[in-house]
């Protein structure tokens, strides 16, 4: 393959991989805002939902204009396809965020069958001065020192699924659950 | 076309019901890009089973919610439960739609798993055979992840998904594991359940 197709590809590659990432972060976020019956959350569900329509399209958009070969044709229509459900994971996600937003009460059976020990939910922003700044989250052992699990980290107007290579940078928003015990640890931690 | 069956109305605690659609739903996300990705029609098709059965568990929940309810209160406190089970029952639909993209030989441009396969982990699946030295261990004891990087996420027993299994839970001979890591681990796992690898690295 020709570079100039290969690096069209890696774009639209990044791009799918922002997609998934993204949809599956609102799934983590739903259960979570529901378990914590958290409209901040299912807030942020939200949003994110508007976000991955923004980027479908987009994502969409460079597929449709990239001109490959017909013979290249049916490995897009795969990609395009995947493009799709993630919209679709999405859209589930906003639908049990929307709950907590009716302002109706979430069943104790939901916290049971969710099955997590969350207790509350904490934003914490990355200062200068934070030993957590330009470290990556595998090295800094934050549910360890804290007790607390960061379930996404806000950047801007996107919003990152933590995973263990993830560098953590000045002015990122760490969204946290845990015990309450764990929450003024954490905030020591990013903002000392 | 695909048989359906009728589903009849069992007395299972809807807990147990949600958290089943729940844990198989986010499984079946995880197994279905890893087919659609790596070219897998096997995990495909364990996709696809999956998607029957939490139709089957969809049922039954509705069914269970229904008979639940007795006037307008508990009605509005049970609503939650039906939207969320719905919620997963469509994300399990998304993730048999990614499985159909190799069941159906539409396939992803090899490019693409080449370029994922640096972002991402994989999946694969591994059954334990008898003379395998996992047998009868369990998982935590063998350290996989600092060992050789690798989880185990699932395990397939006796046609039932054991989901995130704890640490206690000792493996079988007969057992598919699901597992997710570093090519190289996985592959190593994989000598381990067909005991063709009869030692733990350190």
């Amino acid at each position: 393959m020709p570079r100039t197709s290969q690096k069209k590809f890696e774009e639209i590659v990044k791009r799918f991989v922002e997609l998934k990432d993204t949809s599956e972060l609102m799934i983590d976020l739903a259960y979570s805002a529901l378990l914590l019956n958290s409209r901040e959350l299912a807030e942020e569900v939200q949003k994110l939902e508007e976000y991955v329509d923004k980027l479908h399209t987009e994502f969409e958009l460079q597929v449709l204009t990239s001109g490959f070969k017909k013979e290249e044709a049916k490995g897009f229509l795969g990609l395009i396809r995947l493009g799709v459900v993630t919209e679709k994971i999405a859209d589930a996600a906003a639908q049990i965020a929307e709950v907590v937003l009716r302002g109706l009460e979430p069943h104790p059976v939901l916290k049971l069958a969710i099955e997590e020990a969350e207790e509350t939910i904490t934003y914490v922003q990355v200062n200068e001065n934070s030993p957590l700044a330009n470290k990556f989250l595998k090295d800094v052992k934050i549910p360890e020192e804290t007790g607390m699990w960061v379930l996404a980290i806000k950047r801007g107007e996107k919003c990152i699924r933590p995973k263990p290579d993830t560098k953590i940078q000045v002015g990122d928003t760490l969204i946290a659950s845990g015990y309450a015990e764990g929450e003024e640890d954490l905030k020591k931690l990013a903002a000392p | 076309m695909q048989s359906f069956e009728k589903i009849e109305y069992k007395p299972i605690p809807v807990r147990d019901l949600l958290r089943e659609m729940k844990n198989l739903s986010e499984l079946m996300i995880d197994l279905a890009y890893s087919a659609a990705l790596f070219n897998d029609r096997d995990l495909a098709e364990d996709v696809l089973e999956l998607e029957r059965r939490i139709d089957t568990l969809a049922y039954q929940l509705e069914m269970v919610t229904m008979i639940a309810a007795r006037d307008a209160e508990d009605a509005e406190a049970l609503v939650s439960v039906s939207k969320v089970a719905s919620a997963t029952d469509k994300i399990s639909d998304a993730a048999a739609d990614i499985a159909a993209i190799v069941t159906q030989n539409i396939g992803v441009h090899p490019i693409v798993s080449e370029i994922f396969e640096r972002v991402e982990e994989r999946l694969t699946k591994a059954k334990v055979q008898e003379n395998s030295i996992l047998v009868g261990k369990k998982i935590g004891e063998l350290e996989l992840a600092p060992r050789m990087g690798v989880d185990i996420i699932a395990i397939y027993r006796e046609k039932d998904w054991i989901i995130n299994p704890k640490g206690t839970e000792k493996i079988h001979a007969g057992d598919v594991l699901i597992a997710r890591g570093t090519s190289e681990g996985l592959k190593e796992l994989k000598a381990l359940c067909e005991g063709k690898l009869d030692k733990l690295e350190d």
